[in-house]
């Protein structure tokens, strides 16, 4: 047939309109236009939080239960000249959930990066990042200017640190929340990377990675912040590195196949997935960072993982939240900032052992699980339970329960907020007094989506399928974050 | 940031700048945020000659000796300007295990790049007359 002026036109409509309404754009349509608003798990958030009291509306506060919830998380994507495109490339919002005296209270504050002031005169997101590229008005003088300090938070020596994984830590003031400037840990290694999930010793004493291709420095800091060591070391290849392990005794570098190849912008677009090459795990001696070993095992992506400890005859075990692959990161994660359900298989929890053999193997649980923690103070030491959103769906952006993996029976009890919640990660809170580990409170956040607000709820370790003994409501929705501590 | 060292590298062999006749004269003022050393100060007269040439004029300010301007005598035109502090004095512009420079370094129009040293487009002014801009380097 020989088409007509007609059909010609009518196919470069449609040609036109498949361009401006992608498969994604069309589905996140969909996804929103159901009953539950998905877009609060990644919604903007337009200015600082000043100090509110929250409403408690089930259960009481636990007796002795008194601290701070420091939490950081993406919470400024868009603005009217151009927006991220990647859940992890928005502003950190630093905020802190605090249960005093039987009352709850919430502030909120953003990290006042040169990223964010540069944005803001601007009217536009300009800094390239984990999945979005530049905007060729960025003014990018170190990864320090392109820093949105958005990944966790963490209190050193006094002040409150803001992470990132490319760039220096975020120093800011745990009172006010203000922020006060990167933290350069010697003249000499200013600008260095250092990622957003240091391994925190019970004394205190911090291990942590900065991580550029193949080579990555070694931070080593006293519990006060003040630098002990800083020593680079060559890694097999070029993975994606997000998180890293440590037993009391040995540092556990867990080497997914998802390699950097190529140079190009967005930083995820970088990386390849490689499955034949398997996931090799690193281990290195703290005392000594020469000694290291090399386990062999199947390929998983990841990006959390737990604790590390090693058992009396050497073997090391650590919990990870094994993907199928790293889809997430390089596509999952822009669709999630539109609301967008993933349709990939969620992430489950697993446990590496590494035995003395030299044989290294992945247990899986079959148990859905993100966002694993435990006990500080047991932290590089045998230690039964972790703690871990779950319940995250197919068909659903992001977690709606927290669970409870308890090694010793391999049993998962959970609370399942329900489809009206995503829930955050949280955290282990000792009991005061308490010494053994099961002695303990879950703390954490959800956005309740019904409600249209966020919530702070406390569960018992023991109880956590009876859901919350505690649960305070604030007047605001906070998105989704990613990590944070209890001080 | 390998055109920053290839320029750190020719700086070390600098001498200071001599006024030569010419008919504008140009006045940069560093605000620096360390007293010691020296700014080591590279100016180009070209766009390829910044994207990796060799400089037109050099400079090196003392610091340490109280010295904040660089004053040179140059035909009237547009150019472009690369500094950087030599805060501890080692003749090298010092850089972090990882290639990324630890002192301050600075462009003209107080220019900064877009991951990598502020191109040309960026760095470009016209000297005309006698001619001024204050480099905050810090």
């Amino acid at each position: 047939m020989t088409p007509t002026r007609r059909t010609l036109f009518m196919g470069a409509a449609a040609l036109a309109a498949a361009r401006v309404l992608t498969p994604d754009k069309a589905y996140a349509a969909r996804a929103m236009a159901a009953t539950v608003d998905w877009s609060l798990a990644t919604a903007d958030v337009e200015g600082d939080v000043a100090p509110r009291a929250l409403t408690l509306v089930q259960g009481r506060a636990p007796a002795g239960l008194s601290g701070s919830l420091y939490r950081n998380g993406p919470a400024k994507f868009r603005r009217p000249g151009g927006s991220a495109q990647h859940w992890f490339d928005g502003d950190g919002l630093i905020r802190r959930w605090r249960i005093e005296d039987g009352q709850a209270t919430l502030a909120a504050r953003f990290a006042d990066t040169p990223k964010r002031r540069q944005e803001a005169e601007v009217g536009a997101m300009l800094m390239p990042g984990f999945g979005t590229v530049a905007d060729p008005r960025a003014k990018i003088g170190s990864a320090d200017d392109a820093s949105p300090a958005n990944t966790s938070v963490h209190k050193v020596g006094g002040k409150l640190w803001a992470l990132w994984e490319a760039g220096s830590p975020l120093a800011m003031d745990p009172e006010t929340l203000a922020t006060e400037g990167f933290v350069a840990l010697r003249p000499d290694l200013k600008n260095m990377p250092f990622l957003a999930h240091p391994r925190i010793e019970p004394d205190g004493r911090i291990w942590n990675l900065g991580v550029n291709g193949r080579q990555a420095m070694v931070w080593r800091l006293a519990a006060d912040g003040g630098l002990e060591a800083a020593e680079v070391i060559a890694l097999p290849r070029a993975s994606y590195i997000h998180d890293f392990s440590a037993t009391a005794k040995h540092l556990v570098i867990v080497l997914q196949p998802w390699v950097h190849t190529r140079n190009v912008m967005p930083i995820s677009a970088g990386f390849e997935w490689t499955p034949q090459a398997g996931t090799q795990v690193l281990v290195i001696d703290k005392s000594d960072l020469t000694q290291r070993r090399i386990y062999e095992l199947p390929p998983f992506g990841f990006f959390h993982a737990g604790d590390a400890w090693e058992e009396a005859d050497g073997t090391i075990r650590l919990d990870l939240c094994a993907h199928k692959d790293m889809d997430f990161a390089a596509r999952g994660a822009h669709e999630v900032l539109n609301g967008v359900p993933l349709g990939g298989e969620p992430a489950e929890l697993a446990m590496v052992v590494l035995e003395p053999s030299g044989r290294g193997r992945l247990e899986r649980t079959g148990a859905v699980g993100e966002f694993p923690r435990s006990d500080p103070r047991r932290a590089g030491l045998a230690r039964r339970f972790s703690l871990h959103t779950t319940g995250e769906r197919a068909d659903r952006p992001l977690a709606s329960a927290v669970g409870v993996t308890d090694w010793a029976s391999g049993r998962t009890r959970s609370f399942d907020f329900g489809s009206g919640h995503v829930t955050d990660e949280m955290v282990y809170v000792p009991k005061p007094g308490g010494v053994h580990e099961a002695e303990a409170w879950l703390v954490g956040p959800t956005i309740n989506l019904k409600a249209g607000v966020s919530e702070l709820h406390v569960l018992d370790l023991m109880h956590v399928e009876d859901g919350p003994v505690a649960t305070w409501r604030a007047d605001v929705a906070l998105p989704a974050a990613f990590h944070g501590n209890w001080v | 940031m390998t055109r920053i060292l290839a320029v750190a590298a020719l700086l070390a062999l600098a001498s200071p700048a001599l006024a030569q006749s010419a008919d504008s004269r140009l006045t940069l003022t560093f605000e620096t945020g360390a007293e010691t050393g020296a700014v080591m100060v590279a100016i180009y007269d070209a766009e390829a000659a910044y994207e990796g040439g060799a400089p037109a004029r050099v400079a090196r300010v003392d610091v340490a000796a109280g010295q904040r301007e660089a004053v040179f005598d140059l035909p009237a035109g547009a150019y472009g300007m690369k500094a950087f502090h030599d805060v501890n004095g080692n003749g090298k512009m010092d850089v972090n295990p990882f290639g990324m420079p630890t002192e301050p370094f600075a462009f003209s129009n107080n220019a900064v790049g877009n991951m990598g040293p502020a191109k040309w487009d960026r760095a470009r002014f016209e000297v005309s007359g006698a001619t001024a801009q204050t480099i905050r380097i810090r």
